[in-house]
């Protein structure tokens, strides 16, 4: 299972990591997405607070269970709550 | 169906071409603009726009639909800009034609508050000298 997640930022997750894009380790025991989070706001304080607020989409469709296991190539968006308009 | 996110600078020619359509006896373009100040009254210069593109274009895409069902228009149109806008410049236009005015006025308005919550895209506040993003 090991591989690599690439994770998109964006706005106020953006600003807080300070890059727009991460590439992430997947470990060979595999990550959920709450792991997945847990260890974002670990790596970046700042972006904790962030995430508590975000909603997470995975391959371009919005996670509802945290608990989902992620897999190699995953593509992970950070979405801080929207101000488009 | 007409749904747009980039950087091209907006066109009001173009969205009404979009929504072109004989058969449609209202049609209605809206424009959001970039405001001079920010929500407590501070100048601006610029707001910053980013989007996810692909899933701002999946959402607006379903809002299209979701128009056409409930209102009956004929067709919509969406396109919002991204990149730095200074004040004053056009961030977004939706329209809406429809066989009569109050759909098309009806559905142009659900468009653009369905368009604040739903696409997945956000502004930064520039100021003379500093920053700060917004989440309205």
């Amino acid at each position: 299972m090991a591989g690599r997640l690439r994770i998109l930022l964006f706005a106020t997750a953006r600003e807080a990591v300070g890059e727009s894009t991460l590439s992430w380790p997947l470990p060979r025991t595999g990550l959920t997405a709450r792991q997945l989070l847990d260890a974002l706001g670990k790596a970046h304080p700042k972006l904790a607070p962030v995430l508590s607020i975000s909603r997470i989409a995975r391959n371009g469709a919005y996670l509802t269970l945290l608990s989902t296991p992620l897999t190699s190539g995953d593509e992970i968006a950070i979405h801080p709550p929207f101000s488009g308009g | 169906m007409t749904v747009l996110v980039g950087r091209r600078p907006l066109s009001l020619e173009r969205a009404y071409r979009h929504l072109g359509d004989a058969s449609s006896g209202g049609v209605v373009l809206f424009v959001g603009r970039v405001r001079p100040e920010d929500q407590r009254g501070r100048p601006l210069v610029a707001l910053d726009y980013e989007a996810d593109v692909r899933m701002a274009v999946g959402a607006l895409r379903r809002l299209e639909g979701e128009c056409a069902r409930r209102f009956g228009t004929r067709k919509v149109f969406v396109e919002h800009r991204i990149g730095r806008l200074r004040v004053g410049t056009a961030s977004v236009i939706v329209g809406a034609a429809a066989p009569h005015r109050a759909a098309a006025f009806q559905a142009a308005r659900f468009l653009i508050e369905c368009l604040k919550l739903e696409a997945p895209i956000w502004k930064t506040d520039r100021y003379r000298s500093n920053r700060r993003t917004v989440a309205r």
